[in-house]
């Protein structure tokens, strides 16, 4: 009986040839992208859950609460960790503290101790303690390795760099020196991380070498927070989250010295490992999180693109139906029941949907690696031996095969087989020309909101490179000073400037705006208390605010030698209570617990810190010799070689033993959007993709009518009509439905928007023209696809197109 | 008289739209007994098809009786219906009805696929079908490779093969030119000879003279009803 379902379904599928094309094809594109994303989704929902503990394992992290507002950090303060161990852990199965580093400076040591090879490492490395890997399930090979990292000064290297740094040789009782800083053994090599890691290090230095590297790695203050230096703990069955967070708490006020009361107060949160990737206000070591509501996003539109191809098919189906009446009238008349010609159309729907599948596998795996190339990931695509993709791919076919073969197979086994037989059904007929359009309705919604948000996302994009910083951020060479070789800095900045092609040099603690900030507390006016807010330090030279072209509003920038004299932005002065720049100039400002006192001496116009999703904040810039970390150079563009030519030369005389790494201002701003930039590729991709499977169901529906309506166009032309005449006539219809979908689409993709662009503290008004901009390009995309088919018919010979009844 | 395989008394049937009600049937009175042959004729419009398609059950009467060997089935449902139609009546029509995507063979094994028979049978009897009507040579061929004769062949065959106890024709030969149609009612002739209870509906009154009786309808009414001379032995 399935032999015979199976010739019927091959031979009418080979029959008609160019609905079965229309078919598969919108259906291999929608299915296409649904796998990738799903690849995407399954792949950044597995971060980190592949540790056999990683129900269990959680984050410190920390909550400080000023006067205005709270702040969260991934941190865990530097003591934490050795007080939790003398409290035998507070009942954690166990715990661990890492610090992790951005890459860094490599030199490979010979016999003789001198480096023979340097390298720019910009592959994460970690200051772990052994622990580490007994938390974490990543493979290590032998145990004495891991062993030896509870020693200082040894470090474990991942395969992929053993190799790079030793060219495959035993790298076994090597030495590397790290930032110029720690002589390190290699004391074993592991197998490279998955990618689908938070902890993505390719190094591993013993945690106690770390007190040799960092000012904070004496691991007494508690003042001190940051990012980098994060405590993970193991959480036994028997407690929970509530119950260890209480306790840590207590141990944190009845330890922690006491602070100054206008210290933040703060408090510990347990993070669960598996929260870790998909939340935006903790940072990571990969420095990066999806959020669930992109997540979220992606299921969405994989599932728009689905239902897009199956209305397709549906109105397809529906419409070439009628075709296949008077088989259905047969095969009733010799006997088939209303369930056997079902499962017989469903058999049908199923060949297609698996052919669609197929092709769509062979498509995904060629298209897996430009997505990966788009999205920055490493997501690999083995169907066979992986079973939840397989099973996914099992389920979708199945749906796919109901939902869009259910209604037609209905439609087809319920006709009378008499009208069935006599060619008495026609497309008014099959019920659901009201059901149809609602469909094409449905499918051009979800296209114009597709297009909608890929306008505003795009354009939000471009209000991130075009918007006004406050400063000039073009043709701007930064690059990372090495630390402790302050004595150096003058005399390099003097030489630095010293070529044509180099305008100006200026040495500071960050750019204007930066992935990081220094905030602290102050007094304003000779107050003995401390104002209600913090402002982010920049210490600067006194070529800082004139190479970055910041408007001075009121007073001047300051010397380098004037250590009490500071320039406050706008945001800083209003927040200050300060009618006018002109009136903040000689007001006093006791920066930290008052030791520091100074005047005002300039205001300048605001400019961003951070990205333009956070706002602008209160600034001091002031000169600090001892906290210049950046150089920042502004060149000639027209001269570039030239001048990074000089600049590399002056850094290698000035720093022989630190690689010359700069990076562009403009470009580093840029990658503050790199997750928004991603999203908006993606979307761009698939809108197109999804309006061209909504124009193939068009086409195809069109051209069906058109074949449907011979005989009208016939005796219409017969009467007169004229070519235009019969496109208005096949596109009236279609038209509507589009404006239908606009009027839909319009408030959707407003509340979508509209909700996105609330992350952006700054962010582009919505504006109508997207709106209208979307409507007009589907209508026009549809009156294209419509009229190819309408122009055909209407040139048809009236005489030919007569004789077709 | 032979037992009846169809019957009816009264039968009627009206077609209701907002506006109109059209009468196809006015009460039709008609015996059909085995291995009878019967032609139905009359004007367009007069209701022959009408009677047809409720004498092939494909549609429900709105009144009277309509009893198939002895049963009434006036009212049954449409799966009733499709029920005895499956196990004992076989269509021939006008336009043939193939289907396009299937061959000569699995035309005819339709029928029988549908009654659920074990493939040897199914197999057996379509190859003595498709013998039977001369067509045996063209089973692989598809429905458009043959000619309009041959067409109606297969779909008789077809309308055999189940081995019905009725074969209702509409117009059998109305898309054939003069010597198909000749051939095609001499087959169905010999069918009858060999048993089979045929009723067909036709306009041609040269295909009517090879039934035993013909029925003349008008406005949905029996208005004669002839006995062929040769036959009359057969029928009374």
């Amino acid at each position: 009986m399935f032999k015979m379902y199976f010739l019927t379904a091959s031979r009418s599928i080979l029959r008609n040839k160019s609905y079965s094309i229309l078919n598969i094809a919108g259906l291999t594109l929608g299915i296409t992208c649904s796998i990738l994303l799903f690849l995407v989704i399954k792949y950044e929902l597995s971060y980190d859950s592949f540790h056999s503990k990683a129900d269990r394992i959680y984050r410190a992290t920390t909550i400080s609460s000023y006067r205005e507002g709270e702040e969260k950090s991934s941190a865990a303060h530097y003591p934490l960790a050795d007080l939790l161990r003398t409290n035998k852990n507070l009942g954690f199965e166990q715990i661990t503290q890492t610090h992790g580093e951005e890459g860094g400076q490599i030199n490979v040591l010979g016999d003789d101790g001198n480096s023979i090879k340097r390298f720019r490492e910009e592959a994460h490395i970690g200051f772990v303690e052994p622990e580490f890997f007994d938390i974490f399930d990543f493979e290590t090979g032998n145990q004495s390795a891991v062993a030896s990292l509870s020693e200082p000064n040894n470090v474990i290297l991942t395969e992929t760099l053993a190799t790079k740094y030793f060219d495959g040789k035993n790298p076994l009782g090597r030495l590397i020196k790290f930032n110029n800083k720690l002589t390190l053994k290699v004391t074993g090599v592991i197998p490279d991380l998955p990618n689908n890691t938070d902890l993505p290090f390719s190094m591993f230095i013993s945690y106690k070498s770390f007190i040799d590297y960092s000012p904070y790695g004496d691991a007494k203050s508690w003042n001190t927070l940051s990012s980098t230096h994060q405590l993970y703990a193991v959480l036994p069955e028997s407690k929970t989250e509530k119950e260890a967070t209480a306790e840590l708490n207590n141990l944190l006020v009845n330890h922690i010295p006491d602070k100054s009361a206008n210290l933040p107060k703060e408090a510990y949160s347990l993070q669960p490992l598996k929260d870790i990737h998909f939340n935006a206000e903790l940072s990571n070591y990969s420095n990066r999180t999806v959020s669930r509501e992109v997540i979220w996003s992606m299921a969405l539109v994989g599932i728009f693109m689905v239902i897009v191809a199956c209305i397709n098919f549906v109105n397809l189906a529906t419409a070439q139906a009628i075709k296949r009446a008077r088989e259905v009238g047969v095969r009733k008349v010799m006997g088939s029941s209303q369930l056997q010609l079902m499962l017989q159309f469903l058999g049908e729907t199923f060949l297609i949907t698996l052919t669609a599948t197929l092709l769509s596998v062979v498509l995904a795996e060629l298209a897996l690696p430009y997505l990966n190339e788009l999205l920055e990931l490493e997501i690999t695509f083995t169907v066979l031996q992986d079973p939840v993709l397989l099973f996914f791919l099992v389920a979708q076919v199945l749906l796919v095969t109901l939902f869009a073969g259910i209604y037609p197979a209905l439609i087809m086994a319920r006709f009378q087989p008499i009208a069935a037989l006599k060619s008495r059904i026609n497309t008014q007929k099959v019920a659901g020309l009201s059901l149809r359009s609602a469909l094409v309705v449905l499918q051009f919604t979800i296209c114009q909101v597709l297009i909608i948000c890929t306008i505003l996302v795009n354009e939000q994009m471009e209000f991130f490179k075009s918007k006004s910083l406050g400063f000039d951020k073009e043709a701007v060479v930064t690059v990372f000073l090495p630390t402790g070789e302050g004595k150096k800095l003058m005399p390099m900045r003097q030489e630095l400037a010293n070529h044509p092609a180099v305008k100006k040099i200026s040495l500071a603690s960050s750019p204007p705006s930066a992935n990081f900030t220094f905030t602290g507390n102050f007094k304003f006016n000779n107050s003995s208390e401390d104002v209600p807010f913090h402002a982010n330090y920049k210490m600067a030279d006194e070529n800082y605010l004139e190479l970055y072209d910041m408007k001075v509003l009121a007073g001047r920038h300051y010397k380098d030698s004037d250590s009490a004299a500071y320039v406050i932005n706008e945001t800083m002065r209003r927040k200050l209570g300060i009618e006018s720049p002109a009136e903040a100039i000689n007001k006093t400002i006791a920066l930290g617990n008052g030791e520091v006192k100074g005047y005002i001496i300039g205001v300048v116009e605001d400019f961003h810190q951070n990205s333009l999703r956070d706002p602008i904040d209160p600034a001091i810039i002031l000169a600090r010799p001892d906290n210049y970390w950046f150089l920042s150079a502004k060149i000639d563009m027209a001269n570039k070689q030239e001048a990074l030519q000089h600049l590399e030369k002056v850094w290698n005389k000035t720093y022989p033993d630190d690689v010359f790494d700069y990076e562009f201002l403009d470009e580093t701003i840029e990658r503050f959007y790199q997750d928004e930039a991603r999203q908006n590729k993606l979307f761009k991709i698939f809108s197109i993709i999804a309006i061209f499977i909504g124009c193939l169901g068009l086409y195809g529906l069109v051209a069906f009518m058109a074949a449907q309506r011979t005989k009208e166009v016939g005796i219409r032309k017969v009467l007169g009509a004229s070519m235009f005449n019969i496109t208005v006539l096949f596109s009236k219809e279609f038209v509507k439905l589009v404006l239908i979908a606009f009027i839909l689409a319009v408030p959707i993709a407003y509340y979508l928007m509209n909700k996105w662009l609330q992350d952006f503290t700054y962010r582009i008004t919505l504006d109508y023209w997207p709106f209208i901009l979307a409507g007009v390009v589907t209508l026009i995309i549809a009156i294209i696809t419509m009229s190819s088919q309408a122009i055909k018919a209407s040139l048809t010979n009236p005489v030919v197109s007569l004789k077709s009844e | 008289m032979k037992k009846s395989v169809i019957e009816t008394v009264n039968l009627q049937k009206k077609y209701v739209t907002d506006t109109v009600e059209t009468t196809a049937l006015a009460g039709v009175n008609i015996q059909v007994g085995k291995g009878e042959f019967v032609a139905i004729m009359g004007p367009s419009g007069c209701g022959k098809s009408t009677l047809l398609n409720m004498l092939g059950m494909l549609d429900a009467p709105t009144a009277g009786s309509l009893k198939f060997m002895g049963t009434e089935i006036a009212s049954a449902t449409e799966r009733h219906r499709a029920n005895l139609r499956k196990e004992n009546l076989g269509f021939i029509f006008q336009s043939f009805n193939l289907i396009d995507e299937l061959t000569v063979h699995e035309n005819v094994e339709l029928p029988l696929f549908y009654q659920g028979l074990p493939k040897n049978e199914i197999k057996q009897r379509v190859d003595a079908a498709l013998e039977r009507v001369g067509i045996a040579h063209r089973r692989n061929h598809f429905p458009q490779q043959l000619s309009g004769g041959q067409q109606q062949r297969v779909a008789i065959a077809r309308a055999v093969v189940g081995r019905p106890s009725l074969i209702l024709a509409d117009e059998p030969t109305g898309n054939l030119d003069s010597q198909h149609g000749r051939e095609v009612m001499t087959l169905l002739s010999e069918l009858n000879e060999d048993g089979a209870t045929i009723v067909m509906v036709t306009h041609s009154p040269s295909d009517a003279e090879y039934a035993h009786r013909i029925i003349n309808l008008l406005d949905g009414q029996v208005i004669t009803e002839r006995i062929h001379a040769t036959s009359a032995a057969l029928a009374l």
